[in-house]
């Protein structure tokens, strides 16, 4: 991944050459099954289905050929967003698949204003939903007005608003063009966009989903009561879903711009999902075949992630990288790679930590408040770690010390914040500590607060999410009692977790991972609390959300951090957007709130070794998301 | 005089089961927090910013914020006119996803009880009849192996085995062209061959004690007078065994179906879990891990219903099978 450059606004550049309608001359072909299709009159020939414009893909390794089910596994209840990664986000843009800049999707191609507040999408012209009405520029409007802008289903996401809280403005120029203005610069605008949660402005289709909205049908509630549903918000959802819930792929009659539509869908008690190929699908590849390559999507659910694992060895899985990705278990999959007909590929960490240690500099009991507000205690922390022994025994030798922030390999890299105070040094931990007041100690050899009270804390974590950070804990804990520092692991359920410590901020410390290279989209909650994973100040980043109405008001230099913050995402300017992060960085650096153990860890996928056009390595992230980006519609087997 | 008994008992079963829907509504609403912390978690992990508002919003239209005795009320009455409530977590009718799970449940359990049965009524028997013999001590053996065995282990064990011997699936109860096919006569017959397993293994467990039971119950009436006598005025061994000594015997078994179907049914959680059986367990544990309370609650109802289905059942059939006892 030595292309990692978040240039993100290199899309201001792109909007020309993917103007071209290269398609203009191509002949196109389509899948066998929907040849027939056509001859017996079903079904549009395949040239009225793609449109005018369609999205000329280059596969990464040739012309693939059509057939086949692709299978890969979805373990138990909620895990929609597996589905998601693997059929793909179909926004108007999208990454490229070296996650460096964002680049047209749904929208042909897209203008930004030289001040970053205006944005125009051009749609494809001729394009279809998967049920073959058209989708035009009134798609989108439905989408913005009538559901994200008028709250309708929730409150309007924050990433629809100028910096100053006013909603974006939407217009319709033409059929097949669209304008979002905002009142203030909104650089990081495209790469929200590209991400699975900036799918709104082509989520729904207009013609399908406003019959279950009383503005659109008087009757609706006809359909209501039809359908045994609560009120028309919930039929709304089992009928059209939400971008992240599973009612998305529960109805196999809702119309979907995505390359494969469900046929059997994701319910509750379903035992599997399968998607078959969408006949309107808008990507064709360099020789005009439509895609997809391959028919169906086929995804067995199982309960256990052991169960997934041995469907991987036994060859029954053909893509994957959720769920099988822990360090644990790659040795038994290294083992059966031969049996199961499959092969790894490899799946970097965008950048950051594994897992960061957040201390609640917001404490609510005010002695153990001051004493992590002090720089040299968690300065302490850090070189009272040995953070070899803990990348040795939990990470099994994978992993490099790191503080946070992006990798040296990444534009983004602060050398100060990413590797200060990181030699284990257990005399000078002590001596800080003992020069901070902690000196004296109890009978058990632990050092007391001030006040004579034990020193005391606890490490809140989720066992299930990241499996070795309870290791990884446990080994802190141990080096951390011999510099008489009494710490206690805290596993929690996840929804226990969010409760105690992003809501109501009870924590005394939280770990979490510190996956991030602050490129656009990306927020940088370990350098500044603007977000519910920055558990070192959640008040704080009460206080920034509400604009100061709620939380508790920061001191001085996370203020100018959150101010310079807002210039960052206003900045369309890459160069420009950096250096600003890196004055960030600069103060996060002096404060040493945070500190970490290890690099991001490497993760990995299997696939199988006949199937074509799959990537040797691709970035692991939800925003990104992994492994959409590589198109899975160009995947074939090759016989 | 037995008709009488029955009426009693099933007037009764009404008052218990709105007690015991009132006790499983407390508990799926014990835990703190509710559906939508859960919500927030979940969206919080995929780093969607949450947003109180929206949260409020939701759980007002879902009553989430009113008083239990509110909530309950609510539930109960839709229940009773066979309204399920909605499912949060899938945005669908409770009463569409339960029925089919709960269904394969009871099924996987008649098989699971018949299963032991059929293995654990002649070992007990033999091993009765002939105390201290090797059969005994083999049989004894091979049953306390597999009450020992954790049944998920055993699961593993023989799915890993599957896969990597024979290449096989052994998870599941349907083969893949049969999962969304509509019942036939093929869907059965496949049913039939998935169960296997899982009841194998569910048996293993459940043998073991069943075995020691009816050994113990027997030897006690073996030597009583009774048998002498029979034996004495020249009865059959055969008859004689089965006619008297078995037929007391067999009273724990049957006083025992009332907690069977419950106890297979959340007994049998892990195993589907590990297997993928599309019964109750699993969408009935994950219904409660997202505190998803009207699809947990309909579960709980159901599973309730059926243990006192099962209790009214045993007592009947105690009552037929064993004179002795008094309809009081």
């Amino acid at each position: 991944m030595k292309m990692r450059v978040a240039s993100h606004l290199a899309i201001a550049l792109a909007l020309g050459a993917f103007a071209l309608p290269a398609s203009a001359q191509m002949t196109f072909k389509e899948a066998p099954a929907l040849a027939t299709q056509v001859r017996e009159n079903r079904l549009p020939a395949v040239a009225e289905r793609i449109g005018q414009e369609p999205e000329v893909v280059t596969p990464r390794e040739g012309v693939g050929r059509y057939g086949g089910q692709l299978r890969f596994g979805l373990r138990g209840s909620s895990d929609h967003n597996n589905i998601l990664r693997m059929v793909g986000n179909m926004g108007l843009v999208r990454w490229d698949p070296e996650y460096t800049k964002v680049i047209p999707n749904v929208a042909k191609s897209f203008e930004v204003s030289p001040d970053g507040k205006v944005f125009t999408f051009h749609l494809r012209r001729g394009m279809k939903w998967s049920d073959g009405k058209p989708f035009t520029a009134d798609d989108v409007m439905f989408n913005m007005q009538d559901i994200v802008l008028a709250g309708a289903l929730s409150p309007t996401p924050p990433r629809y608003q100028s910096a100053d809280g006013t909603p974006m403005t939407v217009e319709k120029l033409d059929d097949v063009t669209v304008r979002m203005s905002f009142s203030t610069p909104y650089g990081d605008f495209l790469a929200e966009l590209a991400s699975p949660l900036g799918q709104h402005p082509v989520l729904y289709a207009r013609h399908y989903c406003s019959q279950f909205m009383p503005k659109f049908n008087p009757n609706v509630q006809a359909l209501v009561t039809e359908a045994r549903a609560t009120d028309w918000q919930n039929l709304y959802m089992q009928r059209c879903g939400d971008i992240e819930i599973p009612a998305r792929w529960g109805n196999v009659a809702r119309p979907t711009l995505d390359p494969w539509i469900a046929r059997e869908a994701y319910v509750g008690g379903a035992t599997r999902v399968v998607m078959e190929r969408n006949p309107y699908f808008w990507q064709v590849d360099t020789a005009g075949n439509q895609l997809p390559y391959v028919d169906q999507l086929v995804a067995p659910i199982a309960q256990d992630v052991e169960s997934l694992i041995l469907d991987a060895i036994g060859g029954r899985i053909d893509f994957q990288l959720r769920h099988l990705d822990a360090p644990a278990n790659r040795p038994v999959l290294a083992q059966n790679r031969q049996r199961g007909g499959y092969d790894f590929f490899k799946a970097p960490t965008p950048g950051g930590t594994n897992m960061v240690i957040n201390l609640n500099l917001t404490h609510k009991n005010p002695e153990l408040r001051e004493l992590f507000n002090k720089k040299d205690f968690r300065v302490a922390l850090s070189v009272g770690m040995d953070r070899k022994e803990i990348i040795d025994t939990a990470l099994l030798g994978e992993g490099v010390p790191w503080q946070n922030g992006p990798h040296e390999d990444h534009p983004n890299f602060h050398k100060r914040i990413a590797t200060q105070f990181l030699e284990f040094d257990a005399k000078k931990a002590n001596e800080l500590l003992d020069k901070i007041g902690l000196d004296k100690r109890g009978s058990d050899g632990m050092r007391l607060l001030p006040s004579g009270r034990p020193l005391k804390f606890r490490i809140d974590v989720i066992p299930t999410v990241q499996p070795e950070h309870v290791d990884m804990l446990q080994l802190i804990e141990r080096q951390w009692a011999r510099i008489g520092i009494d710490m206690d692991v805290n596993a929690l359920e996840r929804t226990f977790f969010y409760e105690r410590t992003s809501n109501s901020n009870d924590h005394d410390a939280a770990v979490w991972g510190g996956q991030s290279n602050w490129a656009p989209g990306d927020i940088p909650q370990q350098i500044v609390p603007v977000h519910h994973d920055s558990r070192w100040g959640i008040p704080w980043s009460f206080w920034y959300k509400s604009g100061g109405k709620q939380g508790e008001e920061p001191p001085a230099s996370v203020k100018e951090r959150m101010k310079l913050y807002d210039e960052a995402r206003a900045t369309v300017d890459p160069d420009k957007r950096r250096a600003i992060l890196h004055k960030m960085a600069d103060i996060a650096a002096d404060e040493f709130e945070v500190f970490s153990v290890s690099q991001g860890l490497p993760t990995y996928g299997i696939s199988k070794t006949n199937l074509k056009n799959t990537p040797k390595e691709i970035v692991n992230s939800w925003y990104f998301p992994t492994p959409a980006p590589a198109l899975v519609q160009t995947f074939f087997w090759a016989n | 005089m037995l008709l009488a008994y029955v009426v009693r008992r099933l007037f009764w079963s009404i008052p218990f089961f709105f007690a015991v829907s009132l006790v499983a509504f407390a508990l799926i609403e014990a835990p703190p927090g509710d559906y939508m912390t859960t919500f927030a978690a979940t969206l919080a992990q995929s780093g969607d910013i949450v947003d109180q508002e929206r949260l409020d919003a939701l759980r007002e239209r879902y009553g989430l914020d009113q008083p239990f005795v509110v909530q309950y009320w609510k539930w109960i009455s839709g229940v009773v006119r066979g309204d399920f409530g909605i499912s949060f977590e899938w945005q669908q009718p409770v009463s569409d996803l339960i029925w089919e799970r709960m269904a394969l449940s009871v099924i996987l359990a008649a098989a699971t009880l018949l299963f032991t049965w059929a293995i654990a009524f002649p070992i007990g028997i033999y091993s009765a009849v002939r105390k201290y013999s090797i059969g005994d001590y083999f049989f004894s053996a091979l049953g306390f192996i597999g009450l020992s065995l954790p049944n998920f282990l055993l699961g593993l064990v023989l799915m890993y085995i599957a896969v990597v011997h024979f290449g096989s699936d052994v998870s599941g109860l349907f083969s893949a062209e049969y999962q969304q096919a509509p019942w036939s006569w093929g869907k059965v017959v496949d049913l039939g061959q998935h169960l296997l397993i899982p009841v194998v293994i569910l048996g293993t467990s459940a043998t073991a004690s069943l075995i020691r039971i009816m050994r113990a119950n027997l030897l006690d009436e073996l030597y009583k007078p009774y048998v002498t006598t029979a034996r004495a005025k020249g009865l059959s061994e055969w008859r004689l065994l089965v006619k008297y000594p078995v037929r007391l015997a067999l009273n724990p078994f049957v006083s025992t179906i009332g907690w069977a179907f419950p106890q297979l049914v959340s007994g049998s959680v892990i195993i589907s879990y590990v297997l993928s059986l599309p019964t109750a367990g699993p969408l009935l544990l994950q219904a409660l891990l997202a505190q998803d309370m009207f699809l947990a609650g309909a579960f709980i109802l159901l599973l309730c219903a059926l243990s006192i289905i099962g209790m009214l059942v045993s007592d009947i059939l105690l009552a037929v099978i064993d004179p002795r006892i008094r309809y009081r």
